[in-house]
Order: structure tokens, then sequence, then C-alpha cells
């Protein structure tokens, strides 16, 4: 199904990598420009170029612009990108690791855990702050930790920890969670129900800066692990027992990239909610225009996930100015479309 | 249980007499007396005694053969109304968020947004007051079918509260008791408004939900209550009644008062405003005016709206009710 690793040379993964990181950065410093104030390139310059020196100064300059420019967008274009790198690098590990083009990084139920984790600390009433980072990212992660290990604890009684069981265990418990969610709603008011939906619909608001440097050490420490056994899973794409007899300790490389994508999986979800598409999606455009080599697939659908989330939520923002629509919508009506063409136009990419 | 059988049976005996050859000139007979009882003055006491016919805010008919006196209310708002003009003791069944006044807590709950038909059928109403906001299609559609009066609410507006309230007391021949609840509300709302209008214009935000921020827009009835108030919504360029706005757009608008609605079921978290204190070029942080405000007064289109105002009016001007203590 997938293009072994001998295409792959090193000019061509750094030329790669140069072309869309140049991308990213430019669809960045775009996103910054467009907002619900406009802000121009001019200002925007002298407002970073002061927080530089002085990021105090640089809020409070050109009027509410500095705040907007250094809390709200700044931030927002930075987390946009983290867990749209996230979701993106974790659905191309879970597809390669499940053998199947539909996994995305909701599908081993993790998500669903950090969901009710996030209901439950919602219907508490918990909002306060503790050590700098709200109690509701807290409740999430802790939700999606309980759901890694009840599914790998159903996996590993299988012994040989097969994907099927992974899979089953994924759907079984993402629809208990969805259940137990939608009835935390229904007992809720109004007003918090309100707030949990729209919680649950994806949302990219950034958290305070210390919070996004933990949550960046912690996605890049992930994804470098999954890209570690890059090579390992190329050999998987083959089969198991193919990659076995090959030398690749399928046993072990099966549990590293579970745990990895679980973990990255509970803490992107507990910072953004649940944003469809971008882990299911982008992993199959990147593997249709370079290749299925994972030493290059899963950096390059990193920036190229980032890049287009953050492309999202610039419309999820703008679109119904001064309001904002939630960005899971964004990507669903951007992403899905876009893949249907890739589909009819490089159906060669998929069948190969 | 002779009753719940008698309930039972209507609805079928009624399709038998509409399948009869003489349905069209009942019908017309029918119209002829829903035509004079819109034309008779419907509060009268003669007009209480007959068969009575209201356009509800569906523009749906409901046809009253007496004065309601096993009413069932599915809002809270509503349930306030009951009791304010007088006719608490002919509620037979509530929601479980009817805590105002403390006597209807004592009624029997039927559930809020998703009501439980049996209990309300087990209660024989005849009459059911239902707001349209978390009505359910198909609650309204199994009431009609088990022909149970159901009246419709739609508050939007401080208006239509005052209307509801006449429109209540005439439906269950209370309109003395409805006029003066109305009246002393207008009394009270020209008094807010004569201490505030000349006064400048504070802007104002009110806080839903602060991850993602949600706030109320114009459509809403709080958008409306803080306009009346003396103050200026900071979401009123929003396109929707409860918008997500941008936390650009507040930082650009720099509202001068943040308000933090509290309150058993409906409120925000404990804490919640912490969140809010790195927005250090706000007006409202630099001031120190974060208010909690109990949201049952503003969330509910009951008659205790104007107490809403009034607290709303006090956050929003503290120096327009300095000669006045709180009430």
């Amino acid at each position: 199904m997938k293009t072994g690793s001998s295409h792959l040379t090193l000019d061509r993964w750094i030329t790669t990598m140069v072309v869309l990181a140049s991308v990213s950065v430019l669809v960045m410093i775009g996103c910054l420009r467009f907002g619900v104030q406009s802000i121009g390139f001019s200002d925007a310059g002298r407002i970073l170029f002061r927080a530089i020196s002085d990021w105090q100064a640089g809020v409070h300059a050109q009027g509410p612009a500095g705040a907007i420019l250094l809390q709200v967008r700044l931030p927002r274009v930075v987390l946009g990108f983290l867990v749209g790198g996230g979701l993106a690098v974790v659905g191309v590990a879970l597809q390669a690791l499940l053998r199947n083009p539909l996994a995305d990084p909701y599908i081993l139920g993790i998500s669903s855990g950090a969901a009710l984790g996030a209901a439950v600390a919602i219907l508490l009433g918990i909002g306060t702050t503790v050590l700098a980072i709200s109690a509701l990212p807290l409740f999430a992660f802790v939700g999606g930790l309980i759901s890694l290990l009840v599914v790998y604890r159903i996996a590993a009684t299988h012994g040989r920890f097969p994907v099927y069981i992974l899979l089953l265990a994924g759907v079984i418990l993402n629809s208990i969670f969805s259940a137990l969610i939608m009835f935390i709603i229904s007992i809720m008011g109004p007003n918090r129900s309100f707030g949990t939906m729209a919680w649950l619909m994806g949302t990219l608001t950034a958290p305070t800066f210390p919070a996004m440097a933990a949550l960046a050490v912690y996605l890049i420490t992930g994804g470098l692990v999954l890209l570690w056994q890059a090579k390992s899973l190329n050999l998987m794409a083959l089969g198991e027992e193919a990659a076995s007899s090959m030398g690749v300790e399928v046993h072990k490389v099966k549990k590293i990239v579970f745990f990895t994508s679980a973990l990255l999986t509970g803490a992107v979800v507990s910072v953004s909610g649940m944003i469809g598409f971008v882990g299911m999606i982008i992993p199959h455009a990147v593997r249709m225009v370079i290749g299925a080599d994972h030493r290059l697939l899963l950096p390059a659908s990193a920036l190229v996930g980032g890049t287009f989330l953050i492309a999202a939520d610039t419309v999820a923002r703008t679109v119904l100015a001064p309001g904002e629509i939630p960005v899971g919508v964004v990507t669903a009506l951007a992403g899905g479309p876009f893949f249907i063409f890739l589909l009819m136009n490089r159906k060669s990419g998929l069948a190969e | 249980m002779k009753k719940l059988g008698a309930i039972l049976r209507v609805p079928q005996a009624l399709r038998i007499f509409y399948l009869s050859p003489r349905a069209p000139k009942i019908a017309g007979a029918c119209l002829t007396l829903l035509l004079i009882a819109g034309l008779l003055p419907v509060d009268s006491q003669a007009a209480e005694t007959g068969t009575r016919t209201f356009v509800d805010d569906l523009d749906r008919k409901v046809t009253l053969t007496h004065a309601p006196h096993r009413i069932i209310s599915l809002a809270p708002s509503i349930t306030e109304i009951l009791f304010a003009i007088g006719i608490g003791e002919r509620v037979v069944g509530v929601t479980q968020y009817c805590d105002y006044p403390p006597e209807a807590q004592a009624k029997p709950k039927v559930g809020y947004t998703h009501p439980n038909l049996e209990a309300i059928v087990a209660l024989e109403p005849d009459l059911v007051l239902a707001p349209r906001e978390l009505l359910r299609v198909d609650i309204l559609g199994k009431l009609e079918q088990l022909q149970i009066p159901t009246y419709v609410l739609d508050a939007t507006t401080v208006a239509s509260i005052l209307s509801h309230i006449q429109t209540l007391g005439r439906l269950l021949g209370a309109s003395a008791a409805a006029d003066d609840v109305v009246h002393r509300m207008q009394r009270r709302i020209e008094e807010i408004k004569a201490r505030t209008s000349r006064l400048p214009r504070p802007r104002v935000l009110y806080v839903l939900n602060s991850a993602p921020l949600i706030t109320v827009g114009p459509g809403s009835f709080i958008h409306e209550a803080i306009e009346m108030a003396g103050g200026s919504n900071v979401a009123a360029r929003a396109r929707v009644a409860y918008p997500r706005l941008s936390m650009e757009e507040v930082l650009s608008e720099d509202p001068e008062l943040i308000l933090f609605p509290t309150g058993r079921a409906e409120g925000i978290a404990e804490g919640e405003e912490e969140l809010w204190q790195r927005w250090t070029t706000l007006s409202a942080i630099k001031l120190k005016r974060l208010r909690r405000v109990p949201n049952d007064l503003l969330n509910r289109p009951g008659p205790r709206i104007v107490q809403g105002l009034e607290m709303l009016a006090r956050a929003i001007h503290p120096e327009a009710f300095e000669d006045r203590s709180a009430p």
C-alpha cells in the first residue's frame, strides 16, 4: 500500500522541509495580519519590534492593537500551530500503527476520555487556576490518561497487543464516554451545558505563555519519539510478520507508538477540545503528495497540519466578526472537500 | 385514576366526531363561536365562564372551556408570573428549577429541558404554559395529541414580559392582579430610566462563559436589560443573540465593567474572574470593576426582571443610587 523508504534522499528531505517551513512562516505572518480588528503590517511590525525589547511596552503600544496582537492573536496562532501539528503527527502514526486509513487521533477513545474529564470539571464548577494552568485542561488530561489505561488494559490482556483489539476498545470506549458526556450535559443548567458544548466543538483559546511553552516542549518531545520510530513504522506498513522478519521488535514499537500517540492526543484535546478532520485528512493529503516514508511524512505532516489549522482558525475568527465560529466547523468544511478533490485527482497515491 | 382514563379516551372520541358527516357544519359553528369569543371583552367575568380562544406566541389557537385551575408551568419565569398574579395555588406542576417563590418548590416537578410527559399527563392539567425556547417540538405535538391545552410564551423583550403577565391574567381570570403587577413594574422601570438615562453609558461585557468567551448580543434579553439599565453592551455589533465573541473585539471595545452571572443552576464557576486578570490593558481590570450578579433576576423573563434591571443599573451607575439603599 505504501512506498518503501528507498526513494528518500537527504536532499529531498531538506528541500521539502525548507519549503514547507517557509510556507508555514508566511501563513503565520499573514494570519497575524487578519482579525476582527485590522492591524496593518507596519503597525504589527512596530508592535512586535517594541515587544522584543520590552514586552509590556509592546502590549500597551498602539492603543488596543498591542494587546490584541501580542495577547490574543500571537498566542492563538502559536497554539493553533502546535495543536494542528500534534493532531497531524498522531494521525500519521496511528494510521501506520493500526494500518487503517480511517484512523485519527480520536479513534483510541483518548479524546472522549479527555472530553469527559472536561465535562466533569465544568459540572463541578471548577474554574480556579492551579499553577497557572486552568483546571479544565488538567481534568481533561487526566480523563485522557484514564481512558488510555483502560484501552491499554483491554488490548494487553490479549498478549500480543493486537491492533484490532485496540481499535475495538477505542470505539467502544468512545461510545461509552460519549453517553456519559451527554448524560452530564443533560443534567447541567442550560448556561453550563452551552459552555460545555462550545468547548466540545473545539476552540483555540490560548493559555498563558508559560503553559504554552510547557505544551510546546511536551508535543515536540512526543513528535521526536514518533520520528525515532519512523523506520519501524515504514516496515510495519508491510505487515507485522514481514516487519518482524526484518528485525523490527513489533510488540515494542506498537506499545511506544500507542503510548506516545495517546499522551499527545490527551494533551492536545485538553487545550483545544475536539477539532476534527485535521488528524485524519492532513496525513492522507501529505502522503499523496510526498509519499509514504515516515521519516519525511511525520515532520512534513506536522508543518502542514499546523499551517492548515492556523489558516482555518483565521477564517473561524473573522468570518462572523465580531463573533467567532467553532474552528472544527471550518476544518471539516475546508478539509473534507479538499480531500475529495485530492482523492479524485490522485487515485494512484492511495492505491500504490 | 378514573380521570386519567377519561383523558386517554377523549382523543378517540374526538376522532370519531371529526370523521362524522356533520363535522363541517360543527366546525363552522365552532368558527363562529371563536369569532364571537375573539370579539368579546375576554377579561370580563361573563366571558370567563364560556369557551374562549387565545392565540399564543407560536400563532397557535388555544381554546379554553373554563378558567384553568390545574396549571403546569414549564419555565421558572412562568411560575414566578403565576405566583405574582396570585394564582399560585392553581399551579399543579413546575420544573426542577422553579425555586421562586419558595412555595413553588413544594409543587410536583415535571422536568425542564426534557419534561416528563407521563408526569405531565398524570397531573391532569387543564393548561400547560411552556416557554418557546427549550420547548421540544415532539413534546408540544404530544400535548396537542392528548388534547391538553398548551399555551406557548416567547419572551424576547422586557415589553413582551409585561404583555405576557397581562395575557396570563386574562387567560386565568386574574386580570386585575396582573394589571397591578404590570403597573408597579412599569413605575420601577421608569424610575430606573430616569436615574440613568442622562448619565454617560459605560461599556459593559456580560460573561456567560469565559473559555471560549460567550456573551450576550442583540436579540437576547440581557442585552436589552444592559441597555435599559444605562450601559452599553460591547457585543452590540454581534450578529447572534449568544455570540462566541472574539477577544480582539473585547480588547478594542475595552469594557469598563465586566459582569459575571452567578446562580445555583446556571452561574459561571467560582473564581472565573481570575482568568480575566491577565488582560491588563482592559479598563475594567485597571479600575477593578468586575462584578458578580445573581443571574436568576436577569435570566428569567418574569416579574423580578425589574429587580434585575435595578441591580444592573446599580452595578453600572453606582453613583445614581447613592441616595437609596439596595432593595
